[in-house]
């Protein structure tokens, strides 16, 4: 029971670490979970991360897994609450109020100013992906395929990306 | 002030959750809504987008939270989110049962390492339609380099380049603000990024 709450309470704290994307979060999470609590071992950390890109929403559903491991199903639901709760409610909150506060001056001085620090946080996240996927000719070739069909507004994205997977996956047999 | 039925938000944020493959997952949101429905302007999804990734929490469930209330208020804001989180959740579970049983031998790292290939030209069309649509001025451009350098190849914490770069982007905003008064007018129609 005791370590049940500590773990809705870590994954908490710890979604409210999450900004500008998820990833900065993972080195935290893992000291965490691996290090400190033992939840999981440091293997199955790295691959239940995998598993959460492999499936479909958001990456941060590792909390889940993590969960998971540690207390069954009690930990899984516990964990994946903290982790989405009370920062969706909060997300909620401002998307409700901000609709009104941005016809006034200081709001939309204020959204002016934020939306480049948006901007560049998503192409550095572009970066930090283009890092880690992108480390020969055939994954560079694969992205450069799938910009173009996706560029193109014919195809679906999902389709593209999955026709460009396979083809990498074929690929490397 | 409901844009769609809850049936079909809860119907296309479910699709464009289980479809979004590979990471760099509101690049399949902006498709999905801004491309292909029109249901959101592209200068509103920049602004949900930002708030999604300064508000602390996942920002892919921010995001879903922002549209849905965009597009249908409270309502749509909790639909959207079960939506994207849920299905995904009961997979990953499944998946973990499978996983922890020692069903998943290397195989699956080939696929997986070309589909985050992918999704990287994915994103780069996405970033490239986004920021062509909602950068305005040179105080915005540069704002926006720093932000991109400072997380990107300076790989400083995320957290403390918001908070920096956010007051100095405030600092510049507020000093000298811009011409064109209501935010209505910084609007972008869809056609004008085509």
């Amino acid at each position: 029971m005791g370590d049940l709450a500590l773990l809705t309470w870590t994954f908490l704290w710890l979604s409210l670490l999450c900004v500008g994307g998820g990833l900065g979060v993972i080195p935290e999470m893992e000291r965490q979970s691996v290090t400190i609590h033992g939840w999981l071992t440091a293997r199955e950390f790295v691959d239940g991360y995998t598993l959460t890109q492999l499936t479909p929403g958001p990456n941060m559903l590792i909390a889940v897994f993590v969960g998971y491991r540690a207390h069954g199903a009690p930990g899984a639901v516990l964990a994946g609450l903290a982790m989405f709760l009370p920062t969706s409610v909060l997300a909620m909150v401002i998307s409700h109020h901000w609709q009104q506060w941005r016809t006034r001056r200081w709001a939309a001085t204020t959204e002016r100013a934020l939306i480049p620090v948006g901007v560049g946080l998503m192409a550095g996240g572009v970066y930090t992906l283009a890092r880690t996927a992108i480390h020969d000719t055939v994954t560079l070739a694969l992205a450069v395929l799938t910009a173009l069909a996706v560029a193109t507004d014919r195809v679906p994205a999902v389709l593209a990306v999955l026709a460009a997977g396979t083809l990498g996956w074929l690929l490397s047999r | 002030m409901r844009r769609v039925s809850l049936l079909r938000l809860i119907a296309v944020f479910t699709w464009t959750g289980l479809s979004s493959l590979g990471g760099g997952r509101s690049a399949y949101f902006h498709e999905a809504l801004v491309r292909r429905r029109g249901w959101i302007r592209n200068d509103e999804f920049v602004q949900d987008f930002t708030l999604s990734q300064v508000l602390p929490g996942p920002n892919f469930s921010n995001l879903a939270v922002a549209l849905g209330y965009r597009l249908a208020g409270m309502a749509g804001g909790v639909w959207g989110l079960l939506a994207i989180v849920l299905p995904g959740a009961f997979i990953l579970v499944g998946a973990a049962i499978l996983y922890l049983h020692g069903a998943f031998g290397g195989s699956a790292t080939p696929l997986i390492r070309s589909l985050s290939a992918a999704v990287v030209g994915l994103v780069c069309v996405t970033t490239l339609r986004i920021v062509r649509g909602s950068l305005r001025g040179g105080r915005g451009v540069v704002v926006a380099a720093a932000t991109f350098l400072a997380v990107g190849p300076l790989r400083l914490s995320t957290v403390g380049v918001v908070l920096v770069m956010a007051t100095v982007s405030l600092a510049l905003h507020w000093a000298a603000p811009a011409r064109s008064a209501p935010p209505a007018e910084t609007t972008t129609s869809p056609e004008e990024i085509c």
